[in-house]
């Protein structure tokens, strides 16, 4: 008996102790020499790239939460994206990071009538699916088809209307595809270059019997998951890992002729706990993050040589963050409230919809300190959706409102709004304490910091704030659906390719992203209309320097209304193991990902 | 013993329909669906947004949903779809339930395997600098919250190379034999059980202390000793098995609070198990899928004390279930 209880107590002990003693294990690469069986396509694509590399290796990358789907037309998050798009499937051409222009994917070429009305596109000769089947203009209409069904009605569903009309296709031959638009429309490169074309011989029963939604779910075997992309599936473990290794039929090739994808496997191994993330790559164990906290930039500096890695600077972020105040409306007959009605206190709303108002809190918030406080000094002052790591939208002279604490108290004075009884905190002309909630999502830290300064800020010129962190999905629901604040900072992802017509949402008074003032039936305001009216004529044409007048335009027109309250982004940088060759990461999503099927493992490892 | 058994299963209908019941109607009340968490894309639209919640039912009363919720358990046993990932919900927690029921039973190895020797240990030899060690070691071991012992552990293998920094699997899982893989696999469960076992700990080995002072007081305690057994035979065979019976019902409840108390662990170690299933469902508020994890959870959880019972039945002669 006592032998048994001892017993007992030394396995527990005898286990954690072989466990720790069993030896480290060293993630051992061997590499290996892929042998190319597969004869190169007619028409290969030649990918452009520093240097021609080798075959061998994997990639481990780190994500926060597992794909949900192999589909990636009926994806919704960047986990699930960050798998699909770009490695699993790709469209007809392709947004380069690099050059930052459209590049040529599945097609070998195209050409728009001078009306801008026909686009005729070319396919590539000879690409092929995973498995071999190739790829024909039947898998390109079915794409499409399925992008613009109007029962699925997928996220991109409204970029197939311009002029309210949905795109016309058409296949004269097995390598040619016809798109008809009502009339010149400058996304169509965009659009075209988002439908990733997924294979109609493995999809269309699916399609057919309504299923398509769930078909290439998680739970599909890893070698039905047929893909047009330089990738395919080669493994899933639920919450752990996706396995991605080359599809030997993809089209691309190095200027060797060399068929790429280098890397044997490319890996996403699930770390839900950013700092267990941090921790798996200071041991080896992870190439590359994505996601590295600003507190963190300066320790990731300093051990660049130690830890063999190159900490990457990849300039500001594409993603905003702003906010702006509640001028909405009633429009939904069913939320029980008199149409058109205010949501907003009235007491509240006559402020928010002064521009006084909004320019003097604007000009009272100290972005400088804020950057040096919550950002470490690693982030920019930015004043439209298009920021300044944006090489081809951005736009430095744009008008803005920045920190002039004696200008702001100036506007406040000019409203004549006074504190009377002398508790900090001014009053309206009838009256009214000038005081509003600022609400946030408590998840992201910057934010709640953020708004922390800026309710120190406005109390400066007299005005308190409420900071009020919310639970995520809390705070969609004021901001979707009950409208129940009075102001809120968020930010907004950019899109790819981050132009402003994809944004259309934002800008239009009619979008539901036009937070300040969502699904006007009519343009509010005189400057609201002329937006309106400057986003049509940007969409609607081929010619950029026509558009970048239009899209100057109508950032000055919001950005003098002060409608949106802009705020800092952050400068973002991301750390990559040096073993790699032809890494390059951009700010544009995915980041790291974007160019992986030219990262190769180089020959001589400094450090195993 | 079987009516017994089949007795209690039965009682596990009426509840589990009360915790589903209860676990809807707080979701409901909830601010926000599943909608809302896509709805931050610029691109989507409201009509793709109206479009989605037709197509899961959302659109729908409360009532409605819950009703027909239920209608496909009783006709079709079909515990519904989630939302995020188009898969059967039963289909997702398998992949989690038994990660989890296996880092469960490593923690209960940890735990057990520690606290019933250290507290026979500390009650032979009671109020000596062993005992009151053990006492100040239990303390520390219940007061640190998981989050930082498990950080802390975490940055000691990544320092120290000695073990995995969380995961489940090396990359190079499949090509080990499998000798390779049961010690691979010992490696990455070694910190979280060590995380998830010691803070019931304490508590547990308190318990065996206390149970067998109050035992060893006892005459026929006593009597065995001046019959002259052997101070072992009178711990072990005598004392000890009699002390044990509060300990093995408790046994049985920590095993339903094992599975679904690991969540955090699972998270620091990126362990693959049900806590994060539900965790991420209830953040994306895929109700079906959380439905259906506090269900399992709850049915284990009564599983556990079920197990509990009748241990102490086959433990204890003077128990008997009939």
């Amino acid at each position: 008996m006592p032998r048994r209880v001892r017993f007992l107590g030394l396995a527990a002990i005898l286990w954690l102790a072989t466990a720790l003693l069993s030896g480290c294990g060293g993630a051992g690469q061997a590499k290996s020499a892929y042998k190319d069986t597969v004869p190169l396509p007619a028409e290969p694509l030649v990918v452009e790239m520093a240097e021609p590399g080798t075959y061998g290796g994997r990639f481990v990358f780190a994500e926060t939460a597992p794909p949900r789907t192999f589909n990636t037309i009926m994806a919704n998050e960047s986990s699930s994206y960050d798998v699909t798009d770009g490695r699993l499937y790709v469209p007809m051409l392709d947004f380069d990071n690099a050059t930052e222009e459209m590049k040529p994917r599945l097609a070998s070429s195209w050409e728009i009538s001078p009306d801008g009305k026909t686009s005729t596109w070319h396919l590539r000769r000879g690409a092929a699916f995973s498995d071999g089947h190739p790829i024909t203009s039947e898998d390109i209409l079915f794409s499409f088809e399925v992008y613009m069904d109007d029962t699925l009605h997928v996220s991109l569903y409204d970029f197939f209307k311009p002029y309210g009309q949905k795109f016309k296709l058409s296949a004269p031959d097995s390598y040619t595809v016809v798109i008809e638009t009502a009339g010149p429309y400058a996304m169509l490169l965009g659009v075209v270059g988002s439908v990733y074309i997924m294979p109609k011989h493995m999809l269309n029963p699916a399609y057919q019997a309504g299923r398509f939604a769930s078909a290439y779910n998680v739970n599909t075997p890893p070698e039905s998951v047929v893909t047009s992309g330089p990738w395919k599936l080669k493994e899933y473990v639920p919450n752990e890992k996706t396995v991605l290794t080359r599809n030997p039929y993809w089209c691309g090739v190095d200027s060797k002729n060399q068929r790429l994808p280098y890397l044997d496997e490319l890996i996403y191994l699930i770390v839900p706990n950013q700092d267990t993330a941090a921790l798996k790559f200071e041991a080896g164990e992870v190439d590359a993050l994505d996601d590295v906290k600003a507190e963190n930039f300066q320790t990731y500096l300093t051990n660049q040589n130690k830890g063999n890695y190159t900490f990457y600077d990849l300039g500001p972020t594409l993603n905003t963050n702003f906010f702006w105040f509640n001028m909405n409306r009633v429009r939904d007959s069913k939320s029980g409230k008199k149409l058109g009605s205010l949501y907003a206190d009235p007491v509240k709303y006559a402020w928010f919809v002064n521009q006084d108002f909004r320019k003097a809190v604007s000009k009272a918030i100290d972005r400088e300190a804020i950057i040096k406080s919550v950002y470490y000094g690693y982030a920019v002052k930015n004043w439209s959706t298009m920021t300044p790591g944006n090489k081809t939208w951005y736009t430095p002279e744009v008008v803005h409102y920045d920190y002039d604490l004696e200008g702001a108290k100036k506007l406040i004075a000019g409203l004549g709004w006074k504190d009377t009884n002398g508790d900090g905190i001014v009053e309206d002309q009838q009256g009214h304490p000038v005081r509003f909630n600022l609400k946030t999502n408590s998840s992201n830290v910057m934010r709640v910091a953020m708004a922390n300064f800026i309710k120190d800020d406005l109390a400066k010129i007299g005005i308190a704030v409420d900071v009020t962190p919310l639970e995520f999905n809390s705070l969609i629901t004021n901001l979707r659906q009950d409208f129940q604040y009075d102001a809120i900072l968020l930010g907004l992802q950019s899109a790819t390719p981050p132009d402003p017509g994809m944004g259309q949402n934002v800008w239009r008074s009619s979008g539901i992203t036009h937070y300040w003032n969502v699904k006007q039936p009519k343009p509010e305001t005189p400057t609201e209309a002329r937006v309106d009216q400057l986003m049509s004529e940007n969409v609607q044409t081929n010619d950029v320097a026509e558009r970048k007048r239009t899209w100057k335009e109508m950032q000055d027109l919001v950005n003098e209304q002060c409608f949106i309250i802009w705020l800092p982004v952050i400068q973002f940088k991301v750390p990559v193991r040096n073993r790699f060759g032809n890494v390059h990461p951009t700010i544009i999503p995915h980041r790291i990902l974007w160019n992986i099927d030219r990262v190769f493992v180089k020959a001589q490892q400094p450090r195993a | 013993m079987r009516t017994y058994v089949l007795r209690r299963l039965l009682q596990v209908i009426p509840l589990l329909l009360g915790i589903s019941f209860v676990t809807f109607v707080l979701l409901q009340l909830a601010p926000g669906d599943y909608i809302n968490t896509v709805a931050e894309n610029p691109m989507i639209s409201a009509e793709r947004l109206d479009a989605m919640r037709r197509e899961f039912g959302l659109d729908r009363p409360w009532y409605v949903q819950y009703g027909l919720y239920l209608k496909n358990i009783f006709l079709h046993f079909d515990f519904g779809e989630s939302f995020a990932r188009h898969q059967k919900v039963f289909v997702i927690l398998r992949e989690g339930l038994l990660n989890t029921l296996l880092l469960a039973l490593a923690a209960a190895v940890v735990t057990w395997g520690l606290a019933i020797p250290l507290g026979v240990w500390a009650a032979v030899r009671q109020y000596s600098w062993l005992d009151k060690g053990l006492t100040v070691f239990g303390v520390i071991g219940l007061s640190i919250p998981e989050v930082l012992s498990g950080l802390l552990l975490l940055m000691l293998a990544a320092r120290t190379g000695w073990l995995p920094v969380g995961g489940m699997h090396s990359l190079d899982y499949d090509q080990m034999d499998w000798v390779g893989k049961g010690i691979d696999l010992a490696r990455h469960l070694a910190l979280p059980a060590l995380v998830v076992g010691l803070t019931p700990l304490a508590g547990r080995m308190r318990q065996m202390r206390g149970n067998l002072l109050d035992v060893l007081r006892l005459d026929y305690v006593t009597t065995a000793r001046a019959k002259g057994l052997s101070e072992n035979v009178v711990v072990f065979k005598h004392a000890l098995r009699n002390a044990i019976n509060p300990l093995i019902t408790l046994f049985g409840y920590t095993l339903g609070s094992l599975v679904s108390g690991a969540l955090i662990v699972e998270i620091i170690f990126a362990w693959p198990g049900l806590g994060r299933i539900t965790y991420d469902a209830l953040n994306a508020r895929d109700q079906y899928l959380v439905l259906g994890s506090v269900l399992m959870a709850s049915f284990v959880l009564v599983l556990g004390n079920l197990v509990a019972d009748l241990l102490l039945a086959i433990a204890d002669p003077r128990i008997a279930y009939d």
